[in-house]
This record gives structure tokens, C-alpha cells and sequence, in this order.
């Protein structure tokens, strides 16, 4: 198999594509949702509707996503919580700091930012690939977890995987020739981008509907969301 | 397809259409936004204390998202097309029906530890409206809602029973409690459950109105704030028995409305009642007012009166505290009453862990092993804290405690805040 053009056409051609898909699909997710009306809130308030917001979104992202602010919930989801805030965290550190995919940020965006040095990157890396297997398997073994998990969840963490061990494989051209691996890096990630739209995966975008909806219900009641 | 059976109406469509109905962006978006993570389960006590994993509030809410996701989304249609998701059908409602209404007080913690913060109460409430909708609605909670239609309490208290009751309760503890009064400011709205089995708390209550001085008065037809047409789920019972309140706020032309001990009505009344129906007077709790009284010097308490009852715990109602917002007035009441025996038991204020018998459960009897198994809890937090009383501001969760501490024998003595600020008070 020629791997060079197919590592030219999924670098070129189809991830400009997959990136069109992603960014139509998620406008379409967003109006389809925001279109259905909102009713507006005529109650009086008590506290500030604006506070509560506020505290909500430092609560969570103060640390990272999943700080356990509530009494009890760290040590009754360890997993979730350590395994599901590492991934994370290793998520937007690889893709926004590794200098490989700023520059690819670059070229879309027109300027790049100062990166994180390859060893660091490649032990979260490392870490992410670790805590995503994690996941898997407590998705597995936890009873509600396994209770509301169908197709779509685990294809999910399949889809979100690929990337994340191909890329692993990439810097440290393990087993394959690089652009065999590249290629199926590239092709992942295409993937990827294409399959958010249709998924759950869109939550990055509705977190912020939600927590600003519970802040708003909070604050208003001079209650700490 | 010719005629339908009756006894067999198609549930599941009334059910999926209600959804469908109800559905607007805050649903959309709320259901969007959930990870499948699961945390929320161990936030709620009915999962807690069973293990059942159908307990889980993101499962509560399952129905909901089928439908939702069934109806708007593509991936959604695909996904029925394909074989993936299966439609809701006539044995789903049935079989959630016993999830939403037995097993959820709609409490709403579980929105506290929700990563994403999804208001996981209202959203299960919104099931229960579909519920209603279907009429698959626990026996014991029909029964209660036609008797507040139709005699105008869930307790089935007719006026004229309500009429006599009230005036042994001024009889008997010497007590003056006005009633129809034209022109009063305030309009204090009971529940029946303090009217018939916690009399003295109307004296209580009663008490610290008169010696502030208030102008207050009760309502023969506004006399009950209870209303089932919440814990259905039912937006027209819901609304009827409001108008009985506002309906009688009006012709009194009383300024304010003070809801006394129960947790769903004040969260009724207080924070969704404008974004259904007008509401033509300021709403506000009881324990508000009490803290507000003292606050301006109108009544006095003796401090520290209830120091030698050993420790003394607050327990936070979850429509009042979590969901009211009075988290801090009981607290400042109490460090007057028992600076030095009042202890908090973990977790509290908007973390508090509900008693087990909010939403209508206490109502539904098949429903009660599952809120005694609930209810311990409650006794391991009070025993953890060493708590020998404890106070609340909720008549139903009074219920709860009075219920459960007699069931499991235990050595605690359950007061309400009311009562306890009313035997402090220094009269001049
Ligand atoms: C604002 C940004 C984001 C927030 C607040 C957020 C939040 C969450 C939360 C709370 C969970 C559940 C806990 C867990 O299982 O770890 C979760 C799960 C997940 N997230 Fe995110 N996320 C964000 C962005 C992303 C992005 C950009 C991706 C991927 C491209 C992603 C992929 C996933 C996956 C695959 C899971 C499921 C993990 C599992 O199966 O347990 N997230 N997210
Ligand atoms: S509202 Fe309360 S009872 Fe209902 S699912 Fe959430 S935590 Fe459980
Ligand atoms: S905690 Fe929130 S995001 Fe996680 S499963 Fe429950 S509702 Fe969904």
C-alpha cells in the first residue's frame, strides 16, 4: 500500500474536510438544541443569578473539570474522578501544548504560543493512554456504569482512544514504519472529528449550558452552586 | 386497527408525547450535556442505601433522554433504525413509574455532584409529568391528590374538621389565632400534617406572630399549602391548588404569603409558581421570618435556653435549605438557642442528604420499606454527630423522622424550630 499518499491525502485533503464536518455538526448540534425555546425565569430573585454562575464555572474548572467538591464523592468514584480528570487534563496539555499539534494550530490560526518540552508531553501521554484503559474498565465492572452504558459510550472511548495510542506510537515509531503510523494518526483524528458531532463527545459544548444553568438555579436561591 | 381497549390505553405514547411537550432548550441541553459518568448515583440515598443500580438518577431520567433523543436528534433515529435504542414502550412506564415516584424524593442533590451540574431533580420531574400524564401514578398518591381536589386536604381535613381544630388549638394553649382576617399584612398558609398531627406548631407559630405583633391572619379557603399536584406532576392539579392560596391572598389583600413547615410547597410557591401563574403577593418561609423578627428586635429570645438538652442537630431540608435558599437563618437561630450543644452532622447545608420522605414518598405505603432503608442514613449521620435532638423546618421531614426513629427505637427527640423559638421567647 502506497502510505505516503495516503498519509498526503489524510493530512491534506480529508482532515480539512473532517474538520468542515466537525465544525457544520456541532453548529447544527447547537441551534437544533437552542432553537426548541427557552422559557424565560419571571421568579424574583434572592441572590445573584451572576454570582452563582460565576462560583459555578470556578468550581468547575478550578482545578480541573472533576475536582470532587462535594463531601464523598472522590472516595466514592475514585476512577472516575482520578482516572477521568488525568484524561482530561493529558487531553488539552497534548493538543494545545505539544509543539507538534501547535503547529498545527498555527497554520490554521495563523500564530502559535510557547510549547511544552517532548519528554513531558510524552509522559502525559502516556498517563492518558493509561487512564483511558482505566476507564474502559470500570465502565466494565461498575453495575451503573455497565447499567447506562450501550454502543454508543464504548465506541466513544474507542473513537477518543485511537488517536490518543496511534500518536503514542508515532513519536516512538513503535512496530510500524512513521508513515504508517502518521497515516492512521491522521486517520483517527479524522475520525474523531467526524463522529463528535453525532456523539456524546459534544459535551465539551453543552457543559456550558449545564453549569451555567445550575450556577443560575444556585445563585438565585443565594445558594452555593 | 379498529376500537382500543380502555384498560389498555397506549401509555407509552401519552407518555413520549408529554416529553416530547415538555421539552425545550433547558431539557435539550441538560440531557445533552451528561457524560454517562455515573457519579451522580452514589449522590443519591436511594442508591446508596440499596445498591440498585435503576436507582441511579441518570438512569431516573433514561426515559426521558430515549425520547428526547428518539424524536429530535438524527443520531437518535439512526440509532432506533439501526436496532441500537430501543423506542419506550407501555412496560417502561410502568416499570419507571415505581423508579420516579418510590425511589426519588427530588431532592436534587444529585445535581450538587454532577460534574457537569445537570439538574437531575427537575429533570426526573419532568418524568413524573409524563407519568401523570399516562395516569401510571402509585394508588396511594391517587388517593391522595383526590382528596385534596375534592375535600381540600391530602390528609382528607374538611373545612369544617379544619374549622374545629384549629379552634381547640386556640383553646387549648390559650392561643389567638385570627382568622379571614380583611386587611391583614401577612397570610400564613399551614400544611395539615402540622394542623392535625403537630398542633404545636400552629401554637408556635401563632405565638411568635403575636408577640412580634404582626398582623396575620389564616385562611379557612386557603388553608392548606400542601400540593400533591407537584409530587404527581400534574401542571393543572398543581395550579388549582395554588389558586386556592392566591385566590384567597387576593380577596384578604394580605401583602405576603408565609409558608410554614413543607418543603415542596415553598419551593412551589417561592422559585417556580411565577413561570406558571401570576402570583399576586411576596412569598417568603417561616423560618425567614422568624430570622428577620429577631434581626429587628421584635421578638427576644433567652439564650442559650437549650444548652442542657446535650447536642442539638440541624437537619436541612432539601426544599428549604438546598433548594429554598434558608440555609443560614435556622443556623443563626440556633446559636442563640444552643451556642454551646448545637452541632452540625456531615454533610450539611446544600450537601445535606434528603430524610427519605420528600416528593410523596411517605405517602405511598408500598414505598415504605425503601424509605426505612433510607432513613438509615439519617440515623448514621445523627449517631456519627451524637446527636440526642434534632430540629428541622419541615413538617414532612418531621414526619419522616417521627416515623422512623419510633420504627427503629431509637433514643432521639425530633423538635420543630418553630416550636423551640416559641418556648424561648421572652414575653414582655
Ligand atoms: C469543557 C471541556 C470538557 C469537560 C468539562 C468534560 C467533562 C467530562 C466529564 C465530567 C466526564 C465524565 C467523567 C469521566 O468519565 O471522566 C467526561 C467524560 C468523557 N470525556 Fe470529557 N469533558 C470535556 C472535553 C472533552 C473532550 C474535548 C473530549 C474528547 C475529544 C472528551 C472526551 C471524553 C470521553 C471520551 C469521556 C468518557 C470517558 C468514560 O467513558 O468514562 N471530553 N468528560
Ligand atoms: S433528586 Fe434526590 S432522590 Fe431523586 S435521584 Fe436525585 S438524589 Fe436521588
Ligand atoms: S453525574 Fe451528571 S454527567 Fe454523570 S451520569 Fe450523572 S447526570 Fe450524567
Amino acid at each position: 500500500m502506497d502510505w505516503y499518499a495516503i498519509l498526503e491525502f489524510s493530512r491534506g485533503p480529508m482532515f480539512y474536510t473532517a474538520l468542515l464536518v466537525f465544525m457544520a455538526g456541532m453548529t447544527y448540534r447547537l441551534f437544533s438544541t437552542i432553537l426548541l425555546g427557552w422559557q424565560a425565569d419571571r421568579v424574583p430573585n434572592r441572590g445573584s443569578k451572576l454570582r452563582g454562575v460565576a462560583v459555578s464555572y470556578l468550581k468547575g474548572f478550578g482545578i480541573w473539570p472533576f475536582f470532587p467538591w462535594v463531601k464523598g464523592t472522590l472516595s466514592r468514584n475514585p476512577v472516575t474522578y482520578l482516572a477521568g480528570g488525568l484524561f482530561h487534563l493529558g487531553l488539552f496539555v497534548v493538543i494545545f501544548l505539544g509543539t507538534a499539534h501547535m503547529l498545527v494550530w498555527k497554520s490554521l490560526l495563523g500564530f502559535g504560543w510557547p510549547t511544552l518540552a517532548l519528554p513531558i508531553i510524552d509522559w502525559l501521554s502516556a498517563v492518558t493512554i493509561v487512564a483511558m484503559i482505566a476507564l474502559a474498565i470500570n465502565r466494565r465492572i461498575n453495575p451503573v456504569l455497565r447499567l447506562i452504558s450501550g454502543p454508543a459510550e464504548w465506541t466513544n472511548l474507542i473513537i477518543v482512544f485511537l488517536p490518543m495510542i496511534t500518536g503514542y506510537m508515532t513519536t516512538h515509531h513503535l512496530w510500524f514504519r512513521y508513515e504508517t503510523l502518521f497515516s492512521l494518526h491522521m486517520l483517527s483524528i479524522n475520525l474523531m472529528l467526524i463522529w463528535i458531532p453525532f456523539s456524546r463527545i459534544s459535551h465539551f459544548m453543552f457543559y456550558f449550558f449545564s453549569r451555567t444553568f445550575h450556577g443560575a438555579q444556585a445563585g438565585k436561591r443565594a445558594v452555593a452552586p | 386497527m379498529s376500537t382500543q381497549d380502555v384498560t389498555r390505553a397506549p401509555v407509552a405514547k401519552t407518555a413520549v408525547d408529554t416529553f416530547v411537550k415538555t421539552t425545550g432548550s433547558w431539557v435539550a441541553t441538560q440531557l445533552e450535556a451528561c457524560t454517562r459518568c455515573g457519579i451522580c448515583a452514589q449522590a443519591c440515598h436511594f442508591y446508596e442505601a440499596t445498591g440498585n443500580p435503576e436507582f441511579a438518577p441518570v438512569w431516573k431520567v433514561e426515559l426521558l433522554r430515549r425520547a428526547y433523543e428518539q424524536r429530535f436528534t438524527p443520531p437518535g433515529k439512526l440509532k432506533v433504525a439501526l436496532g441500537l435504542d430501543k423506542p419506550v414502550t407501555d412496560r417502561d412506564i410502568q416499570h419507571w413509574s415505581t423508579i420516579v415516584y418510590e425511589a426519588c424524593t427530588l431532592c436534587n442533590k444529585c445535581a450538587m455532584v454532577c460534574p457537569m451540574g445537570i439538574q437531575l431533580g427537575p429533570l426526573i420531574h419532568e418524568v413524573r409529568e409524563a407519568m401523570a400524564a399516562s395516569q401510571v401514578v402509585p394508588a396511594d398518591l391517587v388517593t391522595a391528590i383526590r382528596k385534596q381536589e375534592e375535600l381540600g386536604s391530602p390528609l382528607g381535613v374538611t373545612e369544617e374538621m379544619w374549622e374545629e381544630r384549629i379552634e381547640w388549638i386556640a383553646d387549648e394553649w390559650e392561643v389567638d389565632i385570627p382568622i379571614d382576617v380583611q386587611g391583614a399584612e401577612t397570610l400564613v398558609v399551614f400544611t395539615s400534617i402540622e394542623v392535625m398531627k403537630f398542633p404545636e406548631n400552629v401554637v408556635a407559630i401563632a405565638r411568635i406572630l403575636n408577640a412580634a405583633g404582626e398582623k396575620w391572619t389564616i385562611s379557612t379557603p386557603g388553608r392548606e399549602v400542601v400540593n400533591f399536584g407537584v409530587f404527581e406532576g400534574n401542571p393543572e392539579r398543581t395550579k388549582l391548588f395554588m389558586a386556592r392560596l392566591f385566590d384567597a391572598a387576593r380577596s384578604l389583600g394580605v401583602r405576603r404569603l408565609v409558608v410554614t413547615e413543607c418543603g415542596h410547597a415553598y419551593d412551589l410557591l417561592r422559585w417556580t409558581a411565577h413561570n406558571m401563574t401570576d402570583v399576586p403577593v411576596e412569598i417568603t418561609h417561616i423560618v425567614a421570618v422568624i430570622d428577620d423578627l429577631l434581626n429587628k428586635g421584635r421578638i427576644k429570645l433567652q439564650a442559650g435556653k437549650y444548652d442542657s438538652l446535650g447536642p442539638i442537630a440541624f437537619h436541612d431540608a432539601c426544599k428549604i435549605q438546598r433548594r429554598g435558599g434558608h440555609i443560614q437563618e435556622p443556623r443563626n437561630i440556633l446559636r442563640i438557642l444552643a451556642p454551646n450543644s448545637f452541632r452540625e452532622i456531615s454533610p450539611n447545608r446544600e450537601e445535606s442528604i434528603c430524610c427519605g420522605g420528600g416528593g410523596g414518598v411517605i405517602a405511598i405505603q408500598e414505598a415504605d420499606p425503601l424509605r426505612y432503608k433510607v432513613f438509615e442514613l439519617k440515623m448514621r449521620q445523627m449517631a456519627a454527630a451524637g446527636t440526642k435532638t434534632i430540629t428541622m423546618t419541615c413538617a414532612n421531614c418531621r414526619l419522616q423522622f417521627t416515623d422512623g426513629i419510633k420504627h427503629f427505637g431509637l433514643d432521639v427527640q425530633v423538635r420543630g424550630l418553630a416550636a423551640m423559638v416559641a418556648d424561648a421567647l421572652i414575653e414582655e
